[in-house]
């Protein structure tokens, strides 16, 4: 059994914030910045001009090359 | 290395070969008989056992450490003069449940000596920390709670293994030794879940605020009909849907089941149905982020809030409808898991179908988003 510590080097995890418009389907990803949380207002919509909010926040884990093989 | 045991067979003449392979057998022999002696072996069986707990043991206490480290460096950053008295402070805080061998209102006991116990924490934390907002002080309380959880565990699992290490009880130890790795998991579980509380992620229980959330996006009104949770009044096909949840982004669960029974009075009990919607704990085998719908409350509570929604039910013959999203113990309290997202926009559509399936237009409905709703607003 790998301990704490082994499994946090083995795998690392990335923070993702979703980004959806009101009023239409545009919805973009990006890595979560200090502040945000889910309904928080994030500017206007490339497409339609709509507004723009942070629809989710989730953990995507990702294993490194050596443990995908 | 099979040159060198050839050379090695070829330098020693049959009586050496035959006292090299004969002393290992002696020597086995004799430990075998030391061990069968009444006494020895069990001793010899105890220390094998009590180093496998100590490891676990070991294990938890760092994460103890890592949990108290990090809550006192929280409380020196925003200024609190003695952060280590503190947080051992509300480490050692305790809990003692109300009398139930006479039940008569154990639940508005239970719902005081809870309320009195946040207050308590609340107020320590107030009096150390100067202007301390709801964001940082909802950050404060759940690491007290990981601290004082933690803290629980290590001081238990270290009582029986010193109690087994006095009494010599190999019983004990094989009891401590089965649990201690279901322990030592769960431990890992609330040091990550400090470490996402204090990042504002939402945990894999924000998944009920999460789909609150969807619903509030264009509330007409809201307003906050109980300690630490929001309603707001939102339209659908033709229906009324009053949605409650935990005000966020703060770090709470609020009170959701004082507020449907407020919300439902302030209605005059003139509501068609009750939706809650929560995570719950899948069993082995099962799927994370799997949907089930069910009749009753969904809501892991200790009990006053739960059943304040059962008996406005009751009182006004209020159908109660469950959906839940499965998940393991550990995945409730870390970063939400993209599983639990996606599962989470798909609990939308199957409250919609409900409340379409089940209710016709000029209805209202009640959706309660149950769980924690650190980094959810509304």
């Amino acid at each position: 059994m790998s301990s704490y510590s082994e499994q946090r080097q083995q795998s690392s995890t990335k923070i993702i914030t979703v980004i959806k418009c009101m009023t239409c389907d545009y919805t973009v990803e990006r890595e979560m910045k200090d502040g945000d949380f889910v309904l928080k207002v994030e500017g206007k919509c490339p497409k339609d001009n709509g507004t723009l909010y942070i629809a989710g926040i989730y953990a995507e884990t990702t294993q490194p090359q050596s443990q995908k093989k | 290395m099979f040159d060198f045991l050839i050379a090695f067979a070829q330098t020693i003449n049959n009586q050496q070969y035959t006292l090299l392979t004969t002393i290992p057998f002696y020597l086995l022999f004799i430990i075998l008989m030391i061990m069968s002696m009444p006494g020895i072996g069990q001793r010899f069986q105890i220390w094998i056992m009590a180093r496998d707990v100590e490891q676990g043991l070991y294990r938890i206490e760092k994460f103890l450490n890592d949990a108290k480290s990090q809550t006192e460096k929280l409380l020196k950053e925003n200024g609190a003069k003695d952060p280590k008295g503190v947080v051992n402070r509300l480490s050692e805080m305790l809990l003692i449940e109300p009398v139930n061998i006479e039940p008569t209102d154990i639940i508005p006991r239970l719902r005081l000596l809870l309320r009195s116990s946040e207050d308590k924490v609340r107020l320590i934390l107030s009096q150390n920390v100067q202007n301390i907002d709801p964001v940082l002080r909802s950050k404060l309380e759940v690491s007290a709670e990981i601290v004082n959880t933690l803290n629980l565990l290590y001081k238990i699992i270290r009582h029986y293994l010193l109690q087994a290490k006095k009494l010599n009880s190999v019983l004990i130890l094989y009891q401590l030794q089965m649990v201690v790795p279901i322990y030592v998991k769960i431990a890992e579980a609330y040091a990550k879940a400090q470490n996402a509380f204090l990042k504002g992620v939402p945990v894999g229980d924000s998944l009920g605020p999460l789909v609150a959330s969807r619903f509030l996006l264009n509330a007409k009104r809201k307003w906050s009909p109980s300690r630490d949770t929001v309603a707001g009044e939102v339209e659908f096909e033709g229906r009324k849907i009053i949605v409650i949840k935990a005000e966020g982004p703060m770090a709470t669960v609020g009170t959701p089941g004082e507020a449907v029974e407020n919300v439902i009075e302030e209605y005059g009990g003139k509501v068609s149905r009750i939706i809650t919607v929560d995570a719950a704990a899948k069993l082995e085998g099962e799927d994370t982020g799997e949907i089930a719908e069910g009749t009753g409350v969904a809501m892991g509570d200790p009990g006053p809030e739960k059943i304040a929604i059962e008996r406005v039910a009751v009182k006004y013959n209020l159908p109660i409808d469950a959906v839940v999203v499965k998940m393991g113990i550990d995945e409730a309290i870390t970063e939400m898991k993209k599983e639990i997202y996606q599962a989470g926009e798909k609990v939308v559509d199957v409250v919609k179908n409900i409340i379409l399936e089940r209710t016709k237009p000029g209805d209202v409905v009640v959706l309660v988003g149950v769980g924690n709703t650190v980094g959810v607003a509304q």
